[in-house]
Parts: structure tokens; sequence; C-alpha cells
């Protein structure tokens, strides 16, 4: 119940909700700048001569007859097949996500459980690797792709994204197998499991919330990678992030930045779905292991 | 039907010697109890038994039959853990079917037996709830239900009760003592808790250090202990233990002369129990100022300090005196056990 002293609005409870509003709108403004904006021209998005003109849609007015214009999208996706970079994005994230995930939960189990010194001195390499730049791999594997004609392909780009999450799966994965008691496995296995399905039967539905943020970390990683996809991927199998880039490159030319902001929002629409929906997952994954229950 | 053998086994971790020599014949159908403080390896000896500790020595064997290079499942034991361990994602129901589930127990036999398990650990009513809804002592008959569900050749139980609370851990024992009876089966009860294995054991074995001291019945362990260690372990209070010279069959120490004792000269430790001595009005064998008095209810406990032991005779309850007043306490040499100063093992009868 609310009693009084709680409901009454002090000047400590209003300079703080002044603040938060005032952060909330910062933190926001360049989301929703972008995505008001995304539905004019470049003329008033981009305009040198009255800024305010992205607001009212002068410009927008003139050439289309309206405030709003779905120009942008059109040309994103119609014109330039915006489509085909999702696609492609769709395929990379989701095998990036899935090797990823094999991986981490089965080396994370294992490293979790093993007793011998090794274990720490993996993950320590795997630390080693995590704080690289991403760009160091793909300096190293350019080369010997050109020459094994590989270079440009969707699956070789998968393969380094893959390199380059892993280290950080396996940490995150063998925390989360380290804050489940061994006693769990071994009580399993005195039951009648062998080592696997104690693994598969007791320990991975445990898991669930572990597994969940640490593929959606892998997702954002897949999904937001620049230097890797930029660098890797001919023109046709770009996948969304690139693409973006190559509609912002070309400023010379009018409208071709407009499928550019119109391409982010596009971009960006799913994430904000994603969140939402495993935001109770992601918090307990997060706060997992701070509190024992 | 099992019997169990300990042949020398033995347990390393390196120079780390956890259990050294092990060697002893499980009957079938007894209760054994480990015991000993933390870190003494009884843990593991029950760990080697289960497959989930490889023994770096020695054999072991189930009914005759070497079971060292099994798997855990292939043992046919049945293992209660100290915290429980129940799967959180399954409902009481479903933990307590869970071993007959993985085994591959024929399907239509799984609701009967389930509902006998939780019957004889008085679950029936909490069959659907998760484990998170459940209190420590019915998590603790979870673990039992689910222990007992396939019939086992043998019980393991890591101490089982030293997570509930004092009251708790009374009935739970009484419980499990009862169960024991009506299953007959083999179990193996490692705790430190010297008044569970009084009350539980057919057997008790008391470790210290990976190394076994003594192997005996509760009474055997009580009343002829067989070092100093097993004496100041068992029994509450401990035993007292006192350092003193004997000559003469006369042993001496300040405060303290207790003759008729019939053992060489040298230096010895002398213990008895606290109920076996008395307070006397005057001319008893210890003559010292009262260091403490504690009210017991159903007794009184005086204590004297002799060099740097603390001394405890029990006392009948009207006994009153104040702390610093000097009183006379009598031991029959009957009842002192003898041990050897530097070894610490019993001297005499």
């Amino acid at each position: 119940m609310a009693t009084q002293l709680e409901t009454r609005m002090t000047p400590v409870k209003a300079i703080s909700f002044a603040l938060v509003g005032l952060w909330l709108l910062i933190a926001a403004f360049p989301f929703l700048w972008t995505f008001w904006g995304s539905f004019k021209v470049q003329a008033d998005f981009f305009s040198k001569a009255d800024w305010t003109n992205a607001l009212w849609g002068t410009n927008t007015t003139e050439e289309t007859g309206g405030a709003f214009t779905g120009a942008g999208y059109h040309g994103a996706w119609i014109t330039e097949e915006f489509w085909q970079n999702v696609i492609n994005s769709g395929i990379v994230v989701f095998f990036t996500v899935i090797i990823s995930l094999t991986f981490g939960t089965l080396g994370g189990y294992a490293l979790a459980r093993s007793g011998f010194r090794y274990a720490f001195w993996l993950l320590m390499a795997a630390l080693v690797f995590r704080a690289m730049p991403h760009i160091t791999l793909v300096s190293g594997y350019l080369l010997p792709f050109f020459e094994w004609n590989i270079w440009g392909h969707l699956p070789t780009t998968i393969i380094v994204l893959v390199a380059i999450n892993q280290p950080f799966t396996l940490w995150m994965l063998h925390s989360f197998f380290l804050n489940i008691p061994k006693d769990m496995d071994e009580s399993a296995m005195v039951d009648g499991c062998t080592r696997f399905q104690a693994f598969r039967h007791v320990i991975v539905p445990v898991m669930w919330p572990g597994v969940i943020t640490t593929g959606l970390f892998s997702f954002l990683l897949a999904y937001n990678d620049f230097a890797v996809t930029a660098m890797l991927l001919s023109e046709e199998n770009e996948t969304i992030i690139p693409a973006i880039n190559s509609f912002l490159g070309t400023t010379q030319v009018e409208g071709k930045v407009m499928y550019a902001v119109a391409a982010v929002v596009s971009a960006t629409a799913p994430l904000f779905v994603l969140i939402l929906f495993f935001q109770r997952q992601i918090v307990s994954g997060m706060t997992a292991g701070a509190v024992k229950g | 039907m099992a019997e169990i053998q300990l042949r020398n086994i033995g347990k390393r971790w390196g120079s780390f010697v956890g259990v050294d020599n092990f060697d002893l014949t499980i009957a079938d159908k007894e209760f054994l109890v480990l015991l000993g403080p933390s870190g003494c390896g009884k843990t593991t000896t029950m760990r080697m038994i289960a497959g989930l500790e490889d023994a770096t020595e020695g054999d072991i064997l189930v009914d005759g039959q070497r079971v060292n290079d099994m798997e855990p499942k292939d043992r046919d034991v049945a293992m209660v853990f100290q915290s429980y361990a129940l799967y959180p994602n399954l409902n009481v129901y479903e933990n307590i079917r869970f071993p007959l589930r993985v085994r591959g127990v024929d399907p239509s036999t799984h609701d009967e037996k389930v509902r006998r398990a939780s019957a004889m650990v008085e679950l029936d009513d909490f069959l659907h709830r998760k484990p998170a809804e459940l209190s420590g002592g019915q998590r603790q008959r979870v673990a039992l239900a689910r222990a007992i569900v396939r019939q086992p050749n043998v019980f393991l139980m890591d101490e089982p009760l030293s997570n509930l609370d004092a009251k708790l851990r009374v009935s739970t024992r009484a419980q499990i003592k009862n169960l024991s009876h009506e299953l007959a089966v083999t179990t193996i009860y490692v705790t430190h808790d010297q008044i569970e294995a009084m009350t539980l054991a057919d057997r008790v074995v008391i470790m210290k250090r990976g190394v076994v001291q003594q192997v005996g019945t509760p009474v055997d362990i009580y009343d002829r202990p067989a070092n100093a260690f097993v004496a100041s372990f068992i029994g509450n209070p401990a035993m007292n233990l006192v350092e003193g010279e004997i000559s003469g069959g006369t042993f001496r120490a300040k405060h303290v002369e207790i003759s008729g004792l019939n053992v060489p000269d040298g230096t010895i430790t002398l213990g008895f129990r606290a109920e076996d001595a008395n307070v006397a009005e005057s001319g008893g064998q210890i003559n010292a100022p009262i260091y403490t008095m504690e009210l017991l209810g159903d007794a009184t406990m005086v204590s004297v300090r002799i060099g740097g032991a603390l001394v405890s005779v029990k006392a009948d309850k009207n006994y009153r005196a104040e702390i610093d007043e000097t009183v006379s306490i009598s031991v029959a040499p009957e009842q002192c056990h003898l041990f050897d100063a530097t070894t610490g093992a019993r001297v005499g009868s």
C-alpha cells in the first residue's frame, strides 16, 4: 500500500524524476530523430539551410505532396534489394549463434567440470583472443581466403565470426555452469545417467537462461558486426551493416542516403522486439549467480 | 543383497593422501556410519564406493564382484547428497521418478513405485510441487524418496541431516532409522555428528586424516575407545583427558591422585566420562576449584581446570556451588581409560 509518505513529492524525488526524464530524452533522441527523419526526403533530413525542415518536412511536401514519404524504404527494400542483405544477415546470424552455442555449451561444461589445470589456461587463452580487436583476425585470414578462393562467401564469414565469438561464449557459459552445483550431475549419474545424459537431462534444462542470454549476445555480435563482414563479403553477399555503409558511401548522389536511414530503422526495429521479448531471460541471465537461490 | 568389501582402498591427489589403506567388509543389510571431523576422508570413501571418485589403490567389491572400473550408474547404488541435489526443473513426482525413467524401468510400474516411495517419506501431498516450493525438510525427504524408489543394492547418505535445523534433524533421524529397518538394505552413512552415528549405526568407523581410527559398534566405541582421538570425539561432553604421571599404579597430576591403576610407570593420558564421575563431600580423587557450572536441566555440569584441560563432571540436578569453591570429585579407577601420552593409543584393558 502506498502511504502518504511514499506518494508525497519531495524535492529530491522531483529532481530525480527530472534527471531520469532528461536522460531518457537524450538517450532516445538519436533513435527518434532517425525514425522521424526516415520518412522525409534528403533535402529535409540533411538540410543545410534550416534544420527544422527535418521536423516539418518542407521539402518533402514540395517534392511528394505529403509531409511523410516512404520513398527511402521503397528505395532501400525494392530498388536496392535490401531484403537480400536481410536474408544474408539472417543466415550469418543464425549459423553463428547455433555453432557458437553448441561449442560453447559443450566446451563450457567440460571446462567447468574439469579438475585439470589446463582448463584454467584454456580459459586464459580464450580471454586473450577475446581481447584482440576483431580486425586482427580478418587481416590474418584475408590472404589465405583469397588463395583458397573462399573469399566473399557467407560460410567463410560465419567461421570467422564464430572464431571471434567463441571465447566469449565459452567464458560466459563456463561461469553459468560453475553456478550449477556439481552434486546435480553426480546425483544424475548415480541415478542412472551417463555423463552425457546427465548433461542433457539435468544440466541443460537448468541452463536455459544462460544459453538464451549467451545466444542473444552472440546474436548481437554477429548482427552488428562491421569489421569482419565489410572485409570478407563480396557485394552480392553483403549483410545489413555493410549494406547500410555502402548506401551512406554515396552522399554525392541524391537519394541513396535516405535509403541508409530507412535501412537503419529497419535494422533496429527487430532488435527492440527481441530485447523486449527476452528481457526477463537477459536480466535473470545477467544476475544469475549473484544470489544463491 | 549386497556385501561390500573394501580391500585396502586409498585415494591420493599427488602427494596428498585423502584416504589411506581403508580395509573393511560391510555385511549385507548393515548400517555403517563413517564418522570423523571434516577433511578426514569419510566422504571420499563414500564417493569411491559410488564411483564418483576413482580409488587410486585397492579394490572395491560388491557381492564379490570388482566394481572399481564401473560407471556410477552400473553399480546399483543410490545416494542422498548433503545439498539434496534435486532437479529444480522437475516437480516432486518427476524427481522421484527420474531414476526409473533413465534406467528404462517398465513405465507401467512407475506410478505405483513413485507413490509407494513418496508415501514412505510422507510426501503424498506435495507431488506436484517444484523443489523451490518446499522446505528444507521436505526437500530432504524428496531426496530420500528418490533414493529408495528403485530399491537399490546399497544406500549412500552424505551428511543428509546437516542442512536441517536441530528439531527437524531429530525427527528425520528417527525416520531414517525406521526406513532402514523397513527396507533392510546395506547403508553407508557419512556424518561428523557423533550423536547421529551413535543412534543410527550398527557399526561405526571413525576416521581422522584419511586413516581409520576404530571400527566397532556404538557401544564398543563409547565404552572402549581405541585411542585418545576417538575418546575425545565420541560423547557429549567429550571424554575428560588429563595428562599425568603413573608410578606404582597411582596416577598423579596437579589436583589429581587416582590409585588402583594396573599399568607400568610413565607419562600417560587418563580419561573418564563426565557421567562416570561424581561430586563427593570430600576425599575424592580430584580436588580443585570450580571453573564453571552449567545447569542442563536433568543434571548440573561442574567443570574444573587441570593443567590446560577442562574436566567436567555430571552432578545431581540440585547440586549448587560457587565458582572458585573447591570441589571434590570421585572417579573409580575401573572407569578410567588410559592412553599413551605420545601415540594416544589405548594402554591396558
